[in-house]
C-alpha cells in the first residue's frame, strides 16, 4: 500500500466508511437493547461467580448500599438522576426485608444484583445518533468559524475560507493513513494524554476530521450538567462515568459496558491518565481499567472466531499540546494541595457557564498554532508494533500471533493476574509513546527555561517556599534566559534526531522569536500572565502557573543543563 | 492431548540435575549444544557420571526443543547466555513459558573499563530482561534456592524458588518440578531472587576465605547475617523486595554455598586466603568463578547509587588492589556496627 502523507489542507479527510448508518458506532447504537442486555448479563455472570455464595453477594449489596448512599449525603450533581434516593431507599428496604429471619420476602439477591446492574447500566449508556451526529458536523465548523472570524481585525472576514483556517491550525503528525486504513480492518482504540476537558471534544473532532467513524469514550458525569454540551454528547457515542462511584459492581458494569463495545467493533477513545493531569506532566503512571478491556475484548475474539478470522484490536496513543490549558490555575492548585498524599480529586466545574466556554474556543481559536496532536506508533494489545495491514512485529522485528499471548500448553486461557500483567505492559508502552511523540511547544520550552533558573537561583528554597515567593521580586536577565533557551533547544533537536521527542517547526526559530512566540502564546488566555517582559528581565505573574507549564518537559534530563 | 516434553537447554551439572529432577514428572527434551557429548549421552545414557532419566531425550537443535516444547529451562552460565539466547530467538514464540536458572548477570559494556559514575543501571541486565530483549517471550521465570546440583543428582531432599510475575509461570513451574524430594515455593518477586542468586556468590568467596584463615563457625555465622544484611540492602537500592532475600534463595542459598567447600565461589576465597594469586587460581581453575564476575559488577552498583557496602568493598580490594585476607578482617571487624537486624525495617 502507498503511504500518503497529509497536508493542513487536505483536511477534513473523506470518511472511510461513507454512509453514516455503517459505522460501527451508529450499529451499535441501533441494537442499544441487545447491547445493554449482553452487558447485564455478563456483569451478573462476573459478580455472582466473584460473590458465589447468597451470603458473600448480599454482604456485597449491602457494602455498595451503604457507599452509595454515603455519596447521596454529598450535594448532588445536575446530572444526577433526580429519583436517586428513591432508588437506594428502595434497595435498602428490600435488603432489610430479605435479612429478617421470618421474612416473607420472595426477592432473592440476584434480583437486587440485577435491579442495580440496570440502572447502572442504563444511566452509563450512551447513544448515537446520525441526525445529531449531521447537525454538529454541519453547525461546528461554522460555529468556530464565527467565533474566529470575531478576533479583532478579522471580524470583516465572515466567508467560508474561515472553515479552512481551523483546518489549518491543527497541525497532526503521524501515521494518519495507516490508521485510517486499519479503522476499517480492525477497531481502534486511541489513548490520548489528558490535560483539559476540552481534549475529548478535541480528539472527537480531529478523528472525524481524520475521516474516521465516530469514537466512543467515556465521559466525566459531571461533564453532563452543561446544557450545550450535554446535548451533543449524549448523542455523539459518549457514555456517563462517575468517578464517584467506586463500588464493585458499577465498576464492573463500566469495564464491561467498554469490554462489549469493543468487541461489537465500536472504535473508543480511552484516557488512560485517569483524570487530567494535575501537575502538567505527561501521565507516567496508567490508569489500567478501561485499557484491560482492550486485552479482555482481544482475547474474546480469539475465543470465538479462528485466528485468521479473529478482528484485532489497535492501540493508537495520541499527544494532545497546547500552549494553555483552560483549566491550568485549578489543576495546579489541587496538586500542590495535594502533593504527597493520596486523595480522590474534586472534579471541578470550569465549564460552568457557557460563557466560560467560549471564551476558551475563542481565545484558542485565535493563538497562532495554538495546539499540535500527534499520534504514536499504531500497536496491538501487547503494545507491538502493527504493520500497515494490521500485522504486529514484536521489538525485534519479529512477525507474531497476538493469539499466542493467551495460549498456555495449546491452548486459550483464561487468565486474570495474567492479563492484568500484559495491561501494565501495554500501559508501559502507551507512557513510552506518550514521551516520544510529545510535541514541545515554544512556551513549554520558554517556561521550562525560566523556571528551573528560578530554581537554581533561589537553590536554598524548597519547591512551595519558592512558589510563594512574590511574584513581582522574580527577575531574571533577559540574556541568561535566551542562553539557556538556546542550550535547551540545542539538545532538544538532538533528542528529536535519536526519537526520543519531536519539536515543533517554531523550535528552529532563533531565540529571540522562539521567546516572543511562548509568551505571546501563553499569555493569551491567562489574566495573570505566566511569562511577563520588563526592558531587560523576564518575571512572571503567576509562578504556580509558570511551574505548570515548565512540568510539561519533566523527564529528558533537561533541568541538567541549567 | 499429548503431554509436551520440557526442555532443558545445556547438559552442564546444573541442566542435568534440572533435566533429571523434570524427568521424574513427563518427558523431558535436553539440548547440549556439543554435538560429541550429546551423542555420547544418548549412546550411554549418562550424564557427568549419573544415570540418565528414561524420560530424557536428546535434542537435535534448538529448532527442535521449541517446536515441541511449551516449557523450557535454560541452564547456561551467565557468560554463554546472551548468545545462547540470540540463537535461540529465531524459534521462540509468546506461547512459550522461559524459566531460566542461571544465577549471573550480564552487562551491556566492557565491566574492567566502566565507570561507576557514567555507567547506565538498565545496561546492567538480569537473566530475565535478557530473555524479555532478545525473544518474543513475555512469561518468563527464574529459579533459585539451595541446590547444589551434586546433592540434587544424589536425590537427596531440597527446595527451591520459582519466581515470576506472571502466577501462570509460577503454576507451570511448581508443577513440573515438584516431587517428594523437591519442595518448590513461589514468588512474584522475580529481580528480588535473580539478584539474590547472584549476590550471595561474593559471599560465599568470603566464606572460603575465613575458611582458608582457619576461622570457625562463629566468624561464618558473623559474615553469613551481615553478608545477607549487605545484600538486602543492595535489592533494596535496586527494587527488589527483602522477603526473597529472608527465603530459601536467600539466606537458604546463602547457607548452603558458604557450606560447601566444594563451590568455585568457596574455593578462590579458600585459595586466596591461603596467599595464592588470583590470576594463579582463576588459571586452575579453568572457568571463571561466578562469584569474581560479582564482585566488579556489585561494586560498580554500589558506587553508582551510593549503597553502604563495606563486606564488598573489602574482597574487591582483596581481590584487585592487593589488601591482604588477614588485614581486610582487621578493617571489618572495627567497622561501626548499630542495632541488630536493622534491614528489616528498609
Amino acid at each position: 500500500m502507498n503511504r500518503r502523507e497529509y497536508k493542513s489542507s487536505d483536511y477534513p479527510l473523506p470518511y472511510v466508511i461513507e454512509n453514516v448508518n455503517d459505522w460501527p458506532i451508529a450499529r451499535l447504537s441501533n441494537d442499544k437493547e441487545s447491547f445493554v442486555e449482553e452487558v447485564k448479563a455478563r456483569v451478573r455472570e462476573k459478580i455472582t461467580a466473584r460473590f458465589n455464595t447468597s451470603k458473600a453477594l448480599r454482604e456485597e449489596l449491602a457494602k455498595v448500599l451503604y457507599q452509595e448512599r454515603i455519596r447521596l449525603t454529598g450535594k448532588p450533581w445536575k446530572a444526577d438522576p433526580p429519583d436517586e434516593a428513591k432508588f437506594w431507599s428502595s434497595i435498602k428496604s428490600k435488603l432489610i426485608k430479605m435479612e429478617q429471619l421470618d421474612s416473607t420476602s420472595t426477592i432473592t439477591e440476584t434480583e437486587l444484583l440485577e435491579e442495580i446492574i440496570d440502572r447502572y447500566a442504563n444511566e452509563i449508556v450512551g447513544d448515537f445518533n446520525p441526525r445529531a451526529f449531521g447537525f454538529a458536523r454541519a453547525i461546528l465548523p461554522q460555529f468556530f468559524g464565527r467565533v474566529l472570524a470575531a478576533a479583532p481585525g478579522k471580524w470583516f472576514k465572515t466567508f467560508a475560507g474561515n472553515v479552512r483556517t481551523i483546518h489549518e491550525k491543527i497541525p497532526i503528525t503521524g501515521d494518519v493513513e495507516k490508521i485510517r486504513h486499519l479503522s476499517t480492518k480492525g477497531t481502534v482504540v486511541v489513548v490520548p494524554t489528558h490535560f483539559s476537558n476540552m481534549d475529548s471534544i478535541m480528539v472527537g473532532w480531529l478523528l472525524n476530521e481524520m475521516g474516521l467513524p465516530a469514537f466512543t469514550y467515556g465521559a466525566g458525569l459531571n461533564l453532563f450538567s452543561i446544557g450545550l454540551l450535554s446535548f451533543f454528547m449524549s448523542r455523539l457515542g459518549a457514555y456517563k462515568l462517575d468517578r464517584r462511584k467506586k463500588n464493585a459492581i458499577y465498576l464492573e458494569t463500566l469495564k464491561l459496558y467498554s469490554t462489549v463495545a469493543l468487541q461489537r467493533g465500536a472504535h473508543s477513545i480511552f484516557f488512560p491518565g485517569g483524570t487530567r493531569s494535575r501537575s502538567g506532566q505527561l501521565e507516567s503512571k496508567l490508569k489500567l481499567g478501561l485499557l484491560g478491556t482492550a486485552i479482555e475484548a482481544q482475547k474474546l475474539h480469539f475465543k470465538r472466531f479462528s485466528e485468521e478470522t479473529a478482528p484485532k484490536l489497535f492501540v493508537v496513543p495520541c499527544v494532545i499540546n497546547y500552549h494553555f490549558v483552560l483549566e491550568a490555575q485549578g489543576l495546579i492548585n489541587d496538586y500542590l494541595a495535594e502533593t504527597g498524599k493520596e486523595k480522590f480529586f474534586r472534579e471541578n466545574d470550569e465549564y460552568s457557564t457557557s460563557f466560560k466556554l467560549v471564551r476558551f474556543i475563542y481565545k484558542f481559536l485565535s493563538a497562532s498554532s495554538s495546539l499540535s496532536v500527534s499520534f504514536g506508533d499504531v500497536m496491538d494489545v501487547l503494545g507491538n508494533k502493527v504493520d500497515e495491514e494490521g500485522e504486529s512485529h514484536n521489538h525485534l522485528g519479529q512477525k507474531i500471533h497476538v493469539k499466542n499471548y493467551f495460549m498456555t500448553n495449546g491452548e486459550l486461557k483464561d487468565d486474570e493476574q495474567r492479563d492484568a500483567e500484559y495491561t501494565k505492559i501495554l500501559g508501559e508502552r502507551i507512557v513510552e509513546n506518550y514521551h516520544r511523540y510529545n510535541v514541545v511547544l515554544t512556551s513549554h520550552l520558554v517556561c521550562f527555561t525560566v523556571f528551573e533558573l528560578l530554581k537554581k537561583k533561589y537553590a536554598g528554597y524548597d519547591l512551595f517556599t519558592l512558589l510563594r515567593t512574590p511574584a513581582n521580586e522574580i527577575l531574571l536577565p533577559y540574556a541568561e534566559v535566551t542562553e539557556k533557551v538556546n542550550e535547551l533547544k540545542e539538545r532538544l533537536k538532538v533528542l528529536n534526531e535519536q526519537k526520543e521527542v519531536q519539536i515543533s517547526p517554531e523550535l528552529r526559530w532563533n531565540v529571540d522569536k522562539i521567546i516572543d512566540h511562548g509568551m505571546r502564546n501563553i499569555n493569551l488566555y491567562h489574566t495573570a500572565s505566566p511569562l511577563t517582559k520588563e526592558g531587560d528581565f523576564i518575571g512572571t505573574e503567576d509562578l504556580k502557573l509558570l511551574y505548570y507549564y515548565h512540568n510539561r518537559l519533566e523527564g529528558y534530563g533537561l533541568e541538567k543543563l541549567i | 492431548m499429548k503431554t509436551r516434553p520440557v526442555g532443558v537447554i545445556g547438559a552442564g551439572s546444573f541442566g542435568a540435575a534440572i533435566a533429571n529432577l523434570l524427568a521424574e514428572n513427563g518427558p523431558v527434551l535436553l539440548y547440549e549444544r556439543n554435538k560429541e557429548i550429546a551423542a555420547q549421552m544418548a549412546r550411554d545414557r549418562k550424564v557427568r557420571g549419573f544415570d540418565l532419566h528414561a524420560n530424557i531425550q536428546i535434542a537435535e537443535s534448538m529448532e527442535q526443543v521449541a517446536s515441541l516444547c511449551y516449557l523450557i529451562f535454560p541452564a547456561v552460565p551467565s557468560q554463554y547466555f546472551k548468545s545462547m539466547i540470540i540463537d535461540f530467538s529465531p524459534y521462540l514464540r509468546a506461547d512459550h513459558i522461559m524459566i531460566h536458572t542461571t544465577k549471573g548477570l550480564h552487562c551491556d559494556f566492557d565491566m574492567d573499563t566502566a565507570d561507576a559514575k557514567t555507567l547506565r543501571l538498565k545496561d546492567i541486565k538480569t537473566m530475565s530482561e535478557l530473555i524479555l530483549q532478545e525473544t518474543g517471550i513475555v512469561r518468563v521465570g527464574s529459579i533459585a534456592g539451595p541446590n547444589l546440583a551434586l546433592e540434587l543428582m544424589e536425590k537427596q531432599p531440597a527446595a527451591t524458588v520459582v519466581a515470576s510475575r506472571f502466577d501462570e509461570v509460577i503454576r507451570e513451574g511448581v508443577a513440573a518440578l515438584k516431587s517428594d524430594r523437591l519442595q518448590v515455593y513461589g514468588t512474584r518477586d522475580i529481580l528480588g531472587i535473580e539478584l539474590t542468586g547472584v549476590l550471595k556468590n561474593y559471599v560465599a568467596l568470603a566464606a572460603g576465605a575465613m575458611s582458608g584463615l582457619g576461622y570457625g563457625e562463629n566468624a561464618k555465622a558473623l559474615l553469613v547475617t551481615r553478608g545477607m544484611a549487605e545484600m538486602i540492602y543492595i535489592g533494596h537500592a535496586l527494587g527488589a523486595d527483602k522477603r526473597s532475600f529472608l527465603g530459601m534463595a536467600g539466606i537458604g542459598d546463602l547457607i548452603a554455598t558458604c557450606s560447601s567447600p566444594k563451590s568455585r565461589n568457596f574455593t578462590v576465597g579458600y585459595r586466596i586466603a591461603k596467599g595464592e594469586k588470583l590470576s594463579d587460581i582463576l588459571a586452575s581453575l579453568g572457568e571463571v568463578a561466578e562469584g569474581v564476575r560479582t564482585v566488579k559488577i556489585a561494586k560498580l552498583i554500589v558506587d553508582h547509587e551510593g549503597i553502604s557496602a563495606p563486606l564488598l568493598q573489602t574482597i574487591y580490594k582483596v581481590l584487585y588492589e592487593d589488601l591482604t585476607v588477614e588485614r581486610s578482617v582487621k578493617m571489618l571487624m572495627r567497622y561501626p556496627v548499630s542495632d541488630d537486624a536493622e534491614y528489616l525495617d528498609l
